[in-house]
Parts: C-alpha cells; sequence; structure tokens
C-alpha cells in the first residue's frame, strides 16, 4: 500500500473518530435539552485541535515506515486522483446544504440547520479521503 | 467504478527486454511513483503524453511501439 493511501485510510480513521465524539457529544445535550442542542463553538474548536493533533502525531509514523515515498511531491496521477476525489467530495457537501437549506425551509430550526451543514463538511471530508482510496486502487 | 481506458500498453514486456528493469527505475527515469508505473502495467491509468514519450524513450523506440489501441496491435507487433 502506498504512502497517500495509508494516509487517506488514516485520515478516515482520524476523521470518523472526532466525527463521531463531536456528534455523541451533541446528541447527549440535544436529548437533555428534550430540543436541538444549539451550535458549540468550544466543541467545533475539540474537535478541529483533536484533527490537527493526531495528524501530527500519525503522520510521521507513516512517513517514516514509507521511506523517500513519502516526501516525494504528488506524481501525474495522483495529482489527477487528489483533484477528482476533491471535486467528488465537493457534491456531497452541496448535498448536506441542500438538505439543511430544505430543512430549514420546512422547520425553521437554525441549529439544526448549522448541525447539517457541519455533519456534511464532515462526511465531505471523509468521503474526499475514501474516493482517493476508491481511485487509487480501481484506478482514475 | 473508474472506466478501464482503451489504451494498451507493453511497459512490462519491455521492462523485462530492458535486462528486467524494475518498476522502480523506470518510475525514476520518467519522473513518476512506482504505483503510478504499476498502475500503467494494470492498464487502469493512461500517462500524459509526456509521460508516455518519456517512456518511449527509456527504451528507446516510438511511441507506437509501446501504447496502442484496444483491439488494435502495437507497431512492433504489427510489423512483425
Amino acid at each position: 500500500m502506498s504512502f497517500r493511501e495509508k494516509s487517506a485510510w488514516a485520515m478516515i480513521a482520524i476523521l470518523a473518530l472526532a466525527g463521531l465524539y463531536y456528534y455523541q457529544k451533541i446528541i447527549a445535550i440535544s436529548l437533555a435539552a428534550g430540543d436541538v442542542a444549539p451550535p458549540i463553538i468550544p466543541l467545533v474548536i475539540v474537535y478541529v485541535v483533536f484533527i490537527i493533533i493526531a495528524s501530527i502525531v500519525v503522520m510521521p509514523i507513516l512517513a517514516a515506515s514509507s521511506g523517500k515515498e513519502a516526501n516525494a511531491p504528488a506524481d501525474e496521477r495522483e495529482q489527477l486522483i487528489l483533484a477528482k476525489a476533491g471535486n467528488w467530495s465537493g457534491y456531497a457537501l452541496g448535498f448536506a446544504a441542500v438538505a439543511g437549506l430544505f430543512n430549514y425551509s420546512w422547520t425553521h430550526d437554525g441549529n439544526l440547520l448549522f448541525h447539517i451543514v457541519f455533519a456534511g463538511l464532515m462526511l465531505s471530508q471523509i468521503a474526499e479521503y475514501g474516493f482517493q482510496i476508491w481511485f487509487y486502487r480501481r484506478g482514475v | 467504478m473508474a472506466k478501464r481506458p482503451p489504451i494498451t500498453n507493453r511497459v512490462k514486456e519491455l521492462r523485462a527486454a530492458s535486462g528486467d528493469m524494475s518498476q522502480a527505475a523506470l518510475a525514476e527515469a520518467i519522473g513518476v511513483t512506482r504505483q503510478t508505473v504499476i498502475a500503467i502495467e494494470q492498464g487502469r491509468y493512461s500517462p500524459s503524453l509526456e509521460s508516455a514519450f518519456r517512456i518511449s524513450r527509456v527504451f528507446g523506440v516510438g511511441l507506437e511501439d509501446v501504447f496502442g489501441w484496444e483491439g488494435e496491435e502495437t507497431g512492433s507487433a504489427a510489423s512483425s
């Protein structure tokens, strides 16, 4: 498995863990309050900081096990894969944004709109790495 | 699933004919990763025109001796 594919798997794991932690908290707060929790910015900061720290810890370990491949710039095929995966994940984010807007027009719940769009952002990031793995394995 | 490009190639065969050149050596010679050479050989990726020319130059043959269109024979195979 190439360094970039291993990195993509690691990022999926990190993003999924952070997302599960975030939404487990939001759901618990919502259930306790009996209503959709408002946006909790400190929790968003914890989510972002966790991803940054986990990436800083994991990536050098992967790089050390991959030799000089880790320092090589992306070649033409890898650049194409990164661009295509980014493009496709944009559709996931767009879908979540539109779903959130439709939901808002129906429920007028701004808190829910925030959570739907934020979940869309999380899922589109995971999808981007998932698409990268797909293209690395199945061809681009 | 990604559609397989209709371009065939003889990269693996030419590597073997060039003293068993390794995939890593070819990758370094044309400026791509070994995974990209593997993807080209397996027909999962069609290289850019620039890389195609680089590959043919490494082996000292023409472009059509390396690459062909699916269902058609490559240059040297057609002439032999």
